[in-house]
């Protein structure tokens, strides 16, 4: 595996990859694989014993980037790399339950409460203290 | 001085002795404070102790119950409270260095309802930093250091309820409150020995609770016995206004009196092959027996399984887009680097970039797999299997490389939100306890305490305690 370095992005290489990371979502495998190979990177990493297929490894090193572009100077060499493990963990996990076949009547299990009367609206449901 | 026995002895058993007058609740918390001053400091148990409370408390139940006034099987009985839990006037640190000097001028819900149900707070114990919804690699992830294991030392308790369940093993209180969003009641439980009830999801009110991930968390007891946790349970399940999370009042509610036993009905067993992929030879042996057990006092014990899919990835990609909703000040202003725990520090980044596509087709696969359960829950009533398939682990362990394994019914049981309750069935060679779970359909709580209580009322595992010197 080559050693990722951090990078110094100017404002267009930033722009150029976050459209890059929101575009792969919807852009096609195929067109992913054309991707240029500098942003493919090198991601033949391995997430818990399984390899990304192509794909994959495009959107974990997209995630990756946009991770370093908004916090590369908060991360130390070793916690980038660690980062760049978790952008391939939860890249898996992302691959998993994307190959799930679902039907457009797969509803979430997530249901909107109408507040029918004018509920004395808690402050929170949890606490709201700040650090 | 009471006898060390005593404060080993069940919340039913103490609530005997306090309703007839035979023991003070004064007395009693005065001891419970005097061992966990001595011993709550080698364990890293507390986040801290609150002795004008308790005896304040412990006073006026004494007071109440002189008077005639006795509240039910909790009063005077002393507890502890993950320290996630709002009290007022008090630090509620969730663990973590950000929040350290944290003061909230309210008490959360479930402290509300103990209080009135006259139970005596002893203090606020330890847990791993924001209930470990950061991530973390070591047990040492925690304001308090890591939390050791009352069967020994040398091992951790598991987290994120890491305190209360030394603090219950090591008979510093009796009985602690704990949380679960994902293993946090089931696997302290396990490692420590003791009962640990995570009730359906949406039973236990969370107001004044620190969130974690909306859709998961849960609040449940820790305690000596399944019928402790179904006591302590009664008196914190319930609807609440303040909390659109909770179940309506039908549903929410549990009530639970020794006599429900007549009525209990005879629990059809699904005992599951494909909960753990492999298992400790030492906790194997002691869930063989357990296995024995359950066939010899159940009509039915059945081989089952869990349905096959990418459920924990579900759960997985649920609660990471959840946590970094909930921390997002936290990560985005960088103090999530203040965290103890290097995985901690930085997971939150990685967090924060999962889509709402993604969040919503994991969402999807639980409403499939809700569905999926329900099925299964058609031929069994509870699903058993070993809480951990490994006994407690060393303090200093990589949790990254050693104690990562898949857990589908962990998995499925908090995506689904289906309640399960963790029992003690026996140690390993090395003495370390080994934890058999029962996991039933959402609502059925009852199913679980019941498998629980008649397992418990044919073994002795729940009656044994460290020695600590």
């Amino acid at each position: 595996m080559k050693k990722h370095v951090g990078v110094v992005l100017s404002r267009r290489e930033f722009a150029q990859r976050a459209a890059l990371l929101s575009a792969t979502s919807f852009v096609s495998p195929a067109a992913r694989l054309e991707l240029p190979s500098d942003i493919v990177g090198d991601y033949q990493v391995d997430a818990g014993g399984a390899k990304l297929s192509p794909e994959g490894q495009v959107e974990a090193n997209a995630r990756y980037q946009q991770v370093l572009s908004l916090y590369g100077d908060r991360l130390n060499d070793d916690q980038k790399t660690r980062v760049k493990k978790m952008c391939a963990e939860l890249q898996q996990a992302l691959d998993h339950i994307r190959s799930y076949e679902l039907q457009n009547g797969n509803a979430p299990a997530l249901y909107l409460k109408p507040l029918y009367e004018r509920e004395k609206r808690p402050q929170s449901a949890g606490a709201t203290g700040k650090p | 001085m009471l006898k060390e026995s005593l404060l080993y002895a069940s919340v039913g058993e103490l609530a005997k002795q306090i309703e007839s007058k035979q023991l003070s609740p004064v007395e009693l918390t005065e001891c419970y404070l005097e061992r966990s001053e001595k011993l709550g400091p080698r364990l890293n148990a507390y986040a801290r102790l609150t002795p004008t409370v308790a005896l304040e408390q412990a006073k006026l139940a004494e007071k109440e119950i002189r008077r005639g006034h006795y509240r039910g099987p909790l009063h005077g009985i002393p507890y502890a409270a993950k320290d996630l839990l709002a009290v007022k006037g008090i630090p509620t640190t969730w663990g973590a260095k950000p929040y350290a000097d944290q003061i909230f001028d309210y008490n959360a819900a479930v402290i509300e309802h103990l209080k009135n149900v006259g139970a005596v707070l002893l203090g606020k114990a330890a847990m791993i930093e924001l209930a470990g919804g950061m991530g973390y690699t070591f047990a040492s992830a925690s304001l308090q250091g890591e939390a050791k294991n009352p069967w020994n030392t040398t091992c951790w308790t598991c987290g994120s309820s890491s305190g209360s369940g030394a603090i219950v093993a090591a008979g510093l209180a009796a009985f602690a409150i704990g949380t679960e969003t994902w293993g946090s009641i089931v696997c302290p439980s396990a490692f420590c020995g003791i009962s640990g009830l995570r009730p359906t999801y949406g039973r236990v009110s969370r107001r004044g609770t620190m969130a974690l991930c909306y859709s998961m968390d849960k609040i449940g007891p820790m305690a000596r016995s399944a019928e402790d946790c179904a006591r302590i349970f009664a008196a914190i399940a319930g609807h609440d206004p303040l909390d659109r999370s909770t179940l309506p009042v039908d549903r929410a509610a549990f009530t639970y009196s020794p006599a429900a036993d007549l009525k209990s009905r005879p629990l059809r067993i699904g005992w599951l092959t494909n909960a753990w992929k492999e298992v400790d030879p030492g906790v194997k042996k002691t869930l063989d027996a357990a296995h024995k057990a359950l066939a010899q006092h159940f009509p039915s014990v059945r081989a089952a399984s869990l349905p096959e899919g990418p459920w924990e990835d579900a759960a997985n990609v649920i609660l990471s887009a959840e946590v970094s909703s909930a921390f997002s000040e936290l990560i985005r202003s960088g103090r999530v680097k203040e965290l103890t725990d290097p995985r901690g520090q930085i997971a939150g980044y990685v967090n924060l970039t999962i889509s709402g596509a993604d969040y919503n087709t994991a969402l999807r696969l639980r409403e499939i797999l809700q569905g999926k359960m329900t099925e299964l829950f058609d031929s069994y009533d509870v699903l058993a299997a070993a809480s951990l398939p490994v006994p407690a682990t060393p303090l200093n362990l990589d949790l990254d490389k050693e104690l990562s394994f898949p857990d589908p019914l962990g998995g499925i049981g908090n995506l689904c939100g289906l309640p399960a309750l963790s029992v003690p069935c026996g140690f390993t060679e090395k003495k370390l306890p080994v934890g058999l779970q029962f996991v039933a359909k959402a609502g059925d709580d009852m199913a679980v305490l019941q498998a629980g209580k008649i397992f418990q009322q044919h073994t002795d595992w729940h009656r044994k305690h460290p020695t600590l010197n």
